[in-house]
This record gives C-alpha cells, structure tokens and sequence, in this order.
C-alpha cells in the first residue's frame, strides 16, 4: 500500500497547485513542466522559478516535443541540480532519464520526479496542424476510461509500460474516473512523502497498481502486436530492412531526438565515417552502381544496435522523420527482443547494471 | 555565363526524362563520362535517391527530375569528393538549385571538381517531402501533371519563387526543356568542358535557342515578382524581436535544417558542441532572470548564428523547410534574409566557381555608411 493526496481539484489543477506549493514553501528553487509559451497556444517545457508562473503551465497537455530525458540531460551534465527542482514526466521520459544516469550524461539528485499513469501523447504533425485542443474533451474521455484515444502516437497505443515506476509522486490517471474533480496523487517514495508535508488535502492508502491497470495492460499488449503486425515487420531479413529503410534521407534526425543516442559526437558524423574517393570508385568498379548517399542502411543497423537495450519506445525518432518510416515500431520491435534476452527493462531500476557492463560466465550457453 | 547563345537540340521520344536518358546513355557507352549521378527511383519504389552509375544496365530506374528533393545533390557530390584524388569522370545529372550549392562547397573546399561535370536541367520545382510519403503513391502523379504544365502549385513554397530555375550558373551543360517543341532537349554548353563533351560526342550547338530563352527570362520575371510579394510577407511576420521570436517558437531544437543544409558544412556543429552546454546554476540563473526558461535553450539563437553562418551561400533549395518536423518555414525565412545579404554584397551563391566568398574578400571602401569614422567615435568617447 502506497500513501495517497487527495486534492480535491481536477487532475491539471491538483497537480498546478502542487508545484505552486513546492515553490511557494520554498521546497524546491524550480519546476520543470509544459507551459504554455505562444500566443498562439505554442506548448513548450519550461524551467519555472516564480510560483505566480505556474498558472501558465499545461503539465499534463497530450504532447511530447521533445523528450525530456535528453534536456535534463543537458540540465544536469556539467553538475548535478544544486538546488532541488520539481520535474513533470511521462513515464517513458523517466525511464530514459534514468537510462542516461546510468550511463553519466546526467544526475537524479536533487530532483522530485512527478509523473503519472499516462494516457499517450499526439503526434507532433498534430501540433503542427494546431488542432490538438480540438481532441482534448476526447483524450480524457478515454483517459477516464483506461482506454486509448484515437490518433495518439501509434508507440503510445503500443505501450504498455505506463506506470511510472520510479516517480516520487505519480498522478492516477488512466482508469481514474474521478480525474475531473479529485487528484489522487501517489506517493511512491519518500522523497514524496516528506515533501507534501503541509499541503491541503486528504490523505489515505491505496495501490496504483489495480486490477484496472492490469487489464489496460493487456489491451495495449494486444494493441501491440496487431500495430506490428500492421508495420509488415515480421521477418526483418535483410529484404525487408532494405526496403524499409530505402527512402532514408540519411537526415539522422532519428538520432538527433532520441533520448538513448547520447553520443556528443556520432559516430557517423566522424571523419573516420567517411569514405576517401578510392573507396567509391572501387566500389562502383565492382558493382556497377551506388546508391548515395551511402551508409543510411548501416546508419541505422548501427543506431538499433547501440540504442535497443536503452529505448523505452517513446516514439520521438518515428513523429520527426521526414520519411515516415515506421522507425517507432522497429525500435519496439528491437528494443523488446533485446531486452527481453537480458531480461531487461530500461529504466526501472537505477540500481540494475546495464546488461553490457555486466559479465555472467554461464550465459547464452547456447549461441557460444 | 558564356556568351553562346547556341545550343544542339536531341529528339526526346515520349518524355523529356526519357530524353536526357537517352543522351546520359550514348556518353557512357562513348566513354565520355565515366559515371553518372543520376536520380533514380530506389528498389522499394516509394522514393528516389542518387544513384552512381557506372554500367548502363543501372539507368532503368532513372529519372532525372525526380518529383521530391529527399537529399540535396551538392551533398552528394561533396561526399563522394571531399577525401583523395580520384580519376573516374563523374557527370552529375542535377537541379539547378543543386548546382549552384556544389560550386559553393567547392569554394568552401567541401567539393573538389576536378573530374566532375555538372548538368543541369530547366527545374520545375519539387513537391514537398511530406506531401509525397503522405500521398500513399499519389506523389508521381501530382508531380507529373504540375510539371508538365509548370504549375508551381503543389511545389515547395520555395520552388514556388524561385527564380533561378534554369541555367543559372555552375553547370558545364544545361539541358532546356521549358516550352521546347514536344520531342526535344535542348543541350546548351556554358564551358569549355561543356562544348568540348558535345563535341566529343558529335553533338554540334548550331540550333538558335533564343525562343526557349525568351520563354524563361519571362517566367523569371514573374517568379521574381512572386519571389518579392512572398520576401515581403514573411518579413511582415519576422520583423522585430517579438516576432521573430514567435516564428521559431514550437522549433523543438532537433538542428535538421541544418543537418540536411547542403551549405551548412561543419563536422561538428557549434550549436551541438561543449560550448553550448553549461552548469545547472547557469540555467537556473537564466531562469530567474526572465521570468521562465523555455527548454530547449538557445533555439532562437541557433537560427540566428546559422543564418549568419551560410546565408551568404543560401541557395534557397528548401531542403530545410521540407525536413523541419515542426513545418516552421525554415527556407522562406531564409530566403528573405539571404536575399537582403547577397544583393549587399553583389553576389549570387553559385554564379561562377571563380567568384570568391564575400567573406574572404575586404574592400577598403565597402559599407561605410555603417561604419563610424574614427573621429566621430574618439569624439563621443571625449564627450
């Protein structure tokens, strides 16, 4: 059994009052969460200081521009959080976070993680089209419902790891029909605990994982294997991996937004990456022909498997590719086997060594 | 641009793709390039990439003016030049806008053109990237139809402007299409190399090409005219601080204008490098100063130091704009401020390989209307 808050407010505004009182009491110097920036509804994450600013965050608005994981990445590389900062996350962005700690590109210290049961994101090109507030009475609907709203990310309608495993607070969201009027905030850690000391509200105990949550858990499994059966990936021969990948532009934008790809200098934009001009003329010599640019294929054979043990499936490399490759759905695909053999899951424990830093003599007996 | 107003015009049976096709094929088999850059459509059929073709058997997927930009042409070549010495003749079969960006690089020494023949064919423009994989196949077709009438509409914004669609400098050949009668190419020399390669294959430049000229100096000066309406749009929205700031507003920082930019040439960029990474108390610190800090960080000035970095060269190719994720126009904005840089300096990226970078030229009496003199700044410093 976990302590709860109850906040008798609706989810947005329970959570809004909760990172105004963290910084009104001056339990943390800053809060990490969407804000509203635009005039024209522009959504970005923002660092906050001043408690009068919370009004303007969304914490809980449907959209993932960037992943946060790689921004407190760049919070935190140089030093550690020096004060203590609130930070609002999908639970994916957490895992990856965690994921980045562990291999130093960051630090959890000083930092509360708030995060909740969370109901997917839209996609990028629907924030482009600027409608995503037009779906906004139906996503929660669904929320509510512990089912998947139309039109979110397809990673997001395959995810079935949306419990925030190691948040010191998590909202109850997915399944929680009383999100419009009560916040039911879980407090995990304690971290969490100690921090709401003070705060209006009721308290009690209660589980965040329910039954509900279980059975959601096994309608996005279900979601899962139809959308890949749908992405046609089933074999990923070199046949099929040629042809998906073929309309690569070699952008590596894939790369770019990826919360695992943490390589200040990619590989493949080395000097060492690059060919002298005897290699293409040998090459051209042999086959008769060359596809340019080259080494997109190899690019991303290379990027699965760097990336694969670490990618919690957020989706980002899929929503900005501007070829519309399936790249969500490979990831998945890829990161579930790998994961899987290491009996694996990015993220969830800061603790658990990453599968390649660690050496067990007896294992994989049987491709040795 | 040479002063031959003559060019040698080649039957084209069925299409002008087919064409110039047809003329790639017969220099290969001649042996006067020794390999060919081509467009060509790839295996899997749902795009087109740059093949290096070397045996003709190669060239059935072909197409010269593919109906999308997925790479941008100078990237190519730079790619496959940049490192050693070669001695394969490469013939490049390209976009104007492709042309004028490789003389660039080979001015940025990113681009070694010994060896290399540039060709390049009357552009019709190119349908926007995410038109085309979101048509589900639709994409050919669209083109098709646009092009063969040279309707701009369903083109990039910035192919819709453009008015350096033809031989508008770089190339050693240029190959004319626009209005020519049904049937034909014109081939036009504008080097020495470029007459020499016709000659070689017995390909005299007798024919009065002035009907096609005059055909695209008028559509230059209506796409000039478009070109002005649309700089003065976008200025409308970006002018000032406020405004420009609400431009980039949704960038999500991910830097792929500037990883796709055939112009924008670093290994490493400085915008990706330790010198925009900074302690925690920094931010924090930004932070409390203006009220919020918007994360990612320094996207604004990102957009601003790479505009200040190849503007001068912007060849307003679009590529940008088409791999934004967020359809912030990247290239339309670019082409206003590229503009206003390039006529200061009197100076057309890609014009001729011979005219150096602003930049590496200094003249003494140059834009002293925004200098201040010596006296006037001891003078106040007195005061």
């Amino acid at each position: 059994m976990t302590k709860v808050l109850n906040i008798g407010k609706s989810a947005e505004d329970g959570l809004k009052e909760l990172l105004k009182f963290l910084l009104e009491n001056g339990k943390v110097k800053g809060v990490v969460t969407l804000r509203k920036t635009g005039e024209d509804g522009a959504i970005s994450y923002s660092l906050i200081t001043n408690p009068d600013d919370i009004e303007s965050t969304a914490p809980l608005f449907p959209l993932m521009l960037v992943n946060l994981a790689k921004q407190l990445s760049r919070l935190t590389l140089i030093e550690a959080a020096t004060e203590p900062i609130a930070v609002v996350l999908r639970p994916c962005e957490l895992r990856a976070f965690v994921e980045l700690v562990k291999r130093t590109q960051g630090s959890l210290d000083n930092i509360l993680f708030i995060s909740s049961t969370c109901g997917g994101v839209y996609p990028l090109e629907m924030a482009v089209k600027g409608n995503i507030e037009e779906h906004l009475p139906e996503y929660w609907k669904a929320v509510e419902q512990g089912e998947l709203a139309p039109n979110t990310r397809l990673a997001c309608q395959a995810c079935e790891y949306f419990v925030p495993y190691t948040a010191d607070v998590a909202v109850s969201l997915l399944g929680n029909e009383g999100i419009d009027k009560e916040t039911m905030l879980f407090l995990n850690t304690e971290k969490g605990e100690g921090i709401v000391e003070g705060i209006k509200g009721k308290f009690a105990e209660g589980e965040l994982a329910t039954v509900a949550i279980e059975q959601i858990r096994s309608k996005r499994k279900a979601e899962k294997e139809k959308l890949s059966d749908q992405a046609e990936l089933q074999n990923l021969g070199i046949d099929e991996i040629a042809k998906t990948f073929s309309r690569c532009i070699g952008c590596r934008n894939c790369s770019a937004v990826c919360p695992a790809c943490y390589c200040h200098v990619c590989f493949f934009q080395t000097e060492t990456s690059q060919h002298e001009r005897a290699y293409y003329e040998r090459e051209l010599e042999k086959k008769g022909c060359m596809t340019m640019l080259s080494d997109t294929i190899f690019y991303h054979l290379v990027r699965l498997f760097h990336v694969s043990i670490s990618c919690t499936a957020c989706g980002q490399c899929a929503d900005v590719c501007p070829a519309n490759i399936p790249l969500w759905a490979i990831s998945l695909k890829m990161g579930d086997a790998v994961q899987r053999t290491f009996d694996y899951l990015p993220g969830k424990d800061i603790e658990e060594g990453l599968p390649l830093t660690t050496f067990v003599p007896e294992e994989f007996a049987g491709i040795v | 641009m040479t002063n031959t107003r003559k060019g040698a015009s080649l039957p084209a049976e069925g299409s002008v793709q087919k064409g110039i096709i047809d003329f790639v094929k017969q220099a290969l088999k001649q042996g006067v390039f020794d390999a060919v850059l081509i467009p060509s459509r790839v295996p899997a059929g749902d795009s087109f990439a740059y093949f290096l073709v070397r045996d003709e058997a190669f060239l059935k997927g072909a197409s010269p003016l593919p109906p999308i930009m997925p790479v941008q042409g100078a990237r190519v070549i730079s790619s496959i030049t940049r490192r050693g010495k070669g001695k394969t003749g490469i013939a490049a079969i390209m976009r104007p806008c492709e042309a004028r960006a490789t003389i660039e690089l080979a001015k940025l020494a990113q681009v070694d053109l010994e060896y290399v023949t540039i060709i390049t064919v009357d552009c019709p423009g190119v349908i926007p990237l995410s038109d085309y994989f979101e048509g589900a196949g639709k994409g050919d077709k669209l083109f098709e139809d646009a092009s063969q009438n040279w309707n701009s509409g369903p083109m990039r914004p910035v192919c819709r402007i453009c008015d350096k669609f033809s031989a508008s400098g770089g190339q050693d050949i240029h190959i004319g299409t626009l209005g020519t009668k049904s049937g034909s190419i014109l081939l036009i020399p504008n080097s020495s190399k470029g007459e020499e390669i016709l000659n070689r294959l017995g390909m005299s430049a007798e024919e009065d090409i002035s009907g096609w000229e005059a055909r695209v100096n008028k559509l230059i000066d209506e796409r000039r005219k478009e070109r002005k309406q649309n700089n003065d749009a976008v200025r409308a929205d970006i002018e000032g601080i406020d405004k420009l700031v609400q431009a980039f507003s949704t960038c999500i920082n991910c830097h792929n204008c500037m990883r796709v930019c055939p112009i924008c040439y670093c290994r490493q960029c400085h915008f990706d490098s330790d010198n925009m990474k900074f302690g925690f108390e920094d931010y924090l610190m930004r932070a409390e100063g203006r009220g919020g800090l918007t994360i990612p960080t320094d996207t604004l000035l990102f957009h601003i130091g790479r505009m200040l970095h190849m503007s001068l060269s912007c060849v307003s190719c679009g590529m940008c704009e088409d791999a934004c994720p967020m359809a912030i126009p990247v290239a339309q904005i670019f082409t206003l401020v590229g503009d206003r840089n390039q006529e200061e300096f009197d100076y057309v990226p890609g014009r001729t390989v011979d005219e150096p970078l602003p930049l590496t030229t200094f003249e003494e009496d140059e834009f002293q209307e925004v200098e201040q003199s010596y006296a006037a700044v001891s003078a106040r410093q007195e005061n």
